[in-house]
Parts: C-alpha cells; structure tokens; sequence
C-alpha cells in the first residue's frame, strides 16, 4: 500500500511540477527575448509579468474551438493529443535527484528506474513525430502539410545521431538506467576532472545537444513551424486549447530534453569536486540533489532561450546536409574513438 | 551597376559553426545582462531603447507631429477663421463641414475677420491627418496639435465641433505647445519677359497667370540667373505682398 501511494505522490508530483516549469518556461522564454533583443517583454500581469502564462492560459481556454470544415476530422483532434501525450509521460525514467529516506523506507526521487532508460525516452519521443504530422494531414492546408513533411524528414533524420551519441554513452558507463549513469559520474578521473559525461563523451555532447535541438522543433531548426515561411507550421490551423497543447507539449519536452542533458553529460544532481551527500541527513540530501538537479535544468532551458534569439534559421537542404553530411559521420567516428578507447584502456 | 558578389572563403573555424555560434550568443548576452540590470533600476524608463507608454510620456514627439486638430485665436483672443472654406475643399478624405456667418456689430471681439465660421465640424473618423488643411490656410486658423491620444468611446464624440477645437487651442496654450507663427515660404518670382518689356510691378491679380504661363514658358537658364541675382529683394517682395493677397482672395 505504502509503495502504491509513494508511487503516485511521485508521479503526480513530477508531473505537476513539470507542468509547472513548463509554465514558467513559455514566460521566460518572452521575457528573454524581450531583454535580449533591448525591450521588457511582457511585463505587466503580476510581479514582472509573471502571471503572463496564466492570462495565456485563460485566454487559450476560453476561445472558441473550431474544426475547419475540410480538416479530416479524427486526424485533427487526435495529432496535439498524440504530441502531448508522448510528451508528459517521457519524463517518467529522467530522475530529479538522488534518493530520500523517510520513515526507514528509502525512496529514490525518479517515477521510475526502468533497465531499459533512454531507449524509454528515444522511443517515446519517435512518438511525437506522429502528432506532428498527423495535425500537418489532418488539417489538409499546405502549410501545414509541409510543416509536418519537414518534421518527419527533420526529426527522422537527427534520431540517428541522437540516438548514435548515446550508444556511445552506453559503451562509457555499461547501463541504459539513467539513474546508475548518475551514480557513475560521482567524483573525478584523471586526477582533476568530475566525472562527468562532457569530459569523457565532449563530442558526444556536441552531437547529442545539436540532435536534440533539432528534436525539439527549436532555432535553428525549427523548420516544421518556420513562421516566415509556412505560417506557422503544422499548427497553423489549429486554436484554442488544441495549439496550447502543441505549445505547450513543447516545453514539456524542452523541460525532458534538459533532464536528460543533465543526467547524461552534466553530472545529475552531484557537485563538482564535492560529495555533498556525505555530509547532509538523508531527508535535507534528497532536497538539496533536487536543487542542484533542478538548478542545472534550468541551466540548459534558458541555454533553449538564449540560442533561439541568436541563431537565424537553417535552410532545408543546410538540415538535412548538416545530419547526413555532418553529424552522422561525426556520430559514427565517436562511436569509434570511444569504443577503441575502450578496448585498450580495459 | 549591380554590385558584384563576393564569395567569402571561410575559415574552418567557421565552417563547423561551433565558434561563431559561441561568439553570437556572446553579444546577446550582452544586450540580455545590459537590459536586465536596467529592469532593477527604480522609474518606468529603464531600458533606453523603450518607453512605457502609459506611465511614461516623456518620449519627444516631433515639433512637425501632426495630431489632432486645434482652431487658433489671434493674440488678442478673436477667432481666426473665416470660413473661406479652403480647408473643406483641399481635404482629400472631406471630413470638414463649414458653415460661413458675416460678422454683426458688436462682434469685433470675437471674430478676427468680417466673416466667421458659424459651424467647424472634423470628423476624426474620417480625417487621415495630412495636413493639408493647415497648409492651406491662408489665416493660420486651423493647426494640427501634437495631441495623439485621439480614442473615444462613441462615434458621436469622434466629431470634433467648434467648442472641441477651441478647447484644443486652449489646451495647447495653457501647455505652452503653441508654435511660433510660420515664415512664408520665398516663392521664387516669375522669369522676366523678354527684353524691352518691364516687368510689370504690384501686378498681384496677374501673378497667379503669370506664374501659369511662365511655367510652361520659363527656361532654368532665367530662373536660376534671377534666383542669384534677386534673391533677397524677392524673397521681401513676396513676403511683404503675400498677405493681402490672401486676404484678398477670400472677400
């Protein structure tokens, strides 16, 4: 029983908080660009602004939902649901923090600690492609259409090196599980540098955050939703609360993507140099990784912000050449390096 | 001639993006860290580039701002206009309706001229604010003001009448907005007739034809000889002459 209500509390409270970053994401990411192209941004709801999101909500819940007379209408409705979905369930094996023990029993701050880990997120994440290009069918506008052609060709294209950069992860550390590859990057190798995935796996790193980018739909690959060319993408035709969970569903996997930056390369939830988990209770330990872990998230989510308002777009066959050309060789040559390092060094 | 493209060799530093990606995202940074020190700074007007507005007036606006209108009053407070109706005929979306009165005994305070406007209606509805109606006119009556907070709640109150007009001039003097009378523009005189003929003097009636005909007549040889030669004593002449013939015009 004990199990069964520490399993929702966890599942319930990740995913709320989650949400909750999500939220603040789609306010950051409006006032930073505002700051860094020299104006406050949207500054006027609550304290600096930041009941923006809530007004967003508000208004995007109260709008009329209209379904255009030629969309096909199942494709419609199912494609943000197939986006959102995928979405708020990938953070379930991305652990955020190490482990608090509470009444004899110890809990590890992670939904779940499934062996196959990343495979878990890869695969869920493939599913978010179908959203994509399901709301591109289904609306039957050209733009949308094209949207959703970019994305499949674009997402299909960088799960390779994606997925190449973390079979090179795997050969460093041995496990899918996300929360041993945490645990393997306590301390330091080679006398000075943390144990972590940047310095065993730096072009590794550049790979798999380029990938993920091209993931997200993010500047400078945000060709699905291009603006200044399609409109807006595979979204064009849809309003309401249907582009809020597009929307939306975007941050939630800005917010899983910077997880698993931080699990992989930047050394979870441990401090360089410093083993904090000796020295703290195992109750203010387990608060105090979640920080840390959560401080580095943030990190790499405003890293999202900052790149998008000074990268200009790619052009479509630059994509496309960039991934084939560039980062699948550079994947495989990684994976060589690594697996012969490897070989001599064990 | 079309500018020649220039291919530029890049560097392999360039090429693999990395470098120049970390360079760019240096200097938004900067304009980000700038900007965001300016947000903790006590007023409204922070960052430099932006004002915000409905808090913040202190943004110059341009003395040439062309806002809503204002009829003006003669320094010794009598209405300028007089209903030539210049004005109504030169607006290019028509939205001013006026209507004339002759002036009666006893109203020499309030009227400047011997005939008034009875009516002044602007429709700001329709009025695209060009200016041409305060160009036109001959009295400086009529003058766009630098007011630019024109929303109202009804149609009815978008028409400006008189006493809204005249609330405007009120307005702008009590802000100290009014702006000094405007200098004649010196109209270049019409080219001298061929030799033996003089140039016929104080002929203000003909001028206008003259000015027509010479047009169509004058070569820029004459007129930039007579510009060198006359400048000043025309520009005085035109300036000097110019007022009654307005006047004139209207009666």
């Amino acid at each position: 029983m004990d199990d069964w209500l520490i399993a929702i509390i966890k599942v319930v409270g990740i995913w709320v908080w989650v949400l909750l970053i999500a939220v603040v994401m789609t306010w950051v990411e409006r006032r930073g660009a505002g700051l860094i192209q020299d104006r406050p941004g949207p500054n006027r709801a609550g304290p600096w602004g930041l009941f923006q999101p809530l007004a967003d909500g508000i208004k995007l819940f109260t709008k009329e939902e209209i379904i255009p007379t030629k969309a096909r209408k199942i494709l419609y409705i199912l494609g943000p649901l197939l986006f959102s979905l995928p979405a708020f369930s990938a953070y379930a094996v991305v652990p955020f923090g190490d482990k608090i023990i509470l009444g004899g029993k110890e809990i590890i701050l992670q939904v779940s600690d499934v062996n196959i880990g990343f495979l878990f997120i890869l695969a869920i994440g493939s599913m978010a492609v179908y959203g994509v290009i399901l709301g591109g069918w289904g609306s039957t506008n050209k733009y949308s259409i094209l949207g959703g052609l970019r994305s499949t060709a674009q997402m299909v294209s960088y799960e390779v090196p994606l997925g190449l950069a973390l079979l090179a992860i795997v050969f460093v550390y041995g496990t899918f599980s996300l929360r041993d590859i945490s645990l393997a990057q306590q301390g330091t190798f080679l006398g000075f540098l943390p144990n972590w995935g940047i310095f065993k796996q730096p072009l590794g790193f550049i790979l798999f955050i380029v990938a993920a980018y091209a993931e997200a739909n993010r500047v400078p690959f945000d060709l699905p939703e291009a603006e200044s060319e399609i409109v807006s993408g595979y979204h064009t035709e849809y309003g309401s609360m249907r582009l809020g969970l597009y929307l939306f569903g975007e941050y939630v996997n800005l917010v899983t993507i910077s997880g698993v930056i931080v699990a992989l390369y930047f050394g979870s939830w441990h401090m360089p140099y410093i083993d904090l988990g000796a020295y703290l209770g195992p109750i203010s330990w387990g608060i105090v990784s979640f920080c840390i872990f959560f401080l580095k998230v943030s990190f790499f989510l405003w890293m999202f912000v900052w790149v998008r308002w000074t990268l200009p777009r790619f052009r479509y066959d630059q994509v496309m050449g960039l991934g084939w050309k560039g980062l699948i060789p550079l994947a495989l040559f990684n994976i060589f390096i690594t697996a012969l390092f490897i070989q001599l060094t064990v | 001639m079309a500018k020649p493209v220039v291919k530029k060799e890049y560097t392999l530093l360039e090429r693999i993006y990395l470098w120049e990606i970390l360079k760019g995202m240096k200097l938004t940074w900067g304009h980000f860290w700038f900007n965001f020190k300016a947000c903790w700074r006590p007023g409204p007007h922070t960052i430099p580039t932006c004002w915000q507005y409905p808090e913040d007036r202190t943004r110059e606006i341009s003395p040439i701002f062309r806002g809503e209108h204002m009829l003006q009053k003669d320094d010794k407070g009598r209405e300028k206009c007089i209903a030539c109706g210049m004005c109504a005929k030169i607006c290019p979306a028509k939205c001013i309706t006026i209507k004339k009165a002759k002036r009666k005994e006893g109203e020499e305070d309030k009227y400047a001229a011997k005939t008034y406007s009875s009516s002044f209606e602007i429709d700001l509805l329709r009025c695209i604010f060009c200016g041409f109606c305060q160009e036109v006119c001959p009295k400086e009556a009529i003058i766009l003001t630098q007011e630019f907070e024109m929303a109202r709640y009804t149609k009815e109150e978008c028409i400006l009448d008189k006493p809204k007009l005249l609330a405007n001039y009120q307005k702008a003097k009590d802000e100290g907005k009014l702006r000094p009378p405007r200098k004649r523009v010196p109209v270049v005189p019409a080219p001298p007739k061929p030799e033996g003929e003089e140039e016929p003097e104080g002929a203000e009636g003909k001028k206008a034809k003259v000015a027509a005909a010479g047009k169509a007549k004058a070569k820029k040889k004459p007129i930039a000889k007579k510009k060198a030669a006359e400048k000043p004593e025309g520009a005085e002449k035109v300036e000097a002459t110019e007022k009654p013939e307005g006047a004139e015009k209207e009666e």
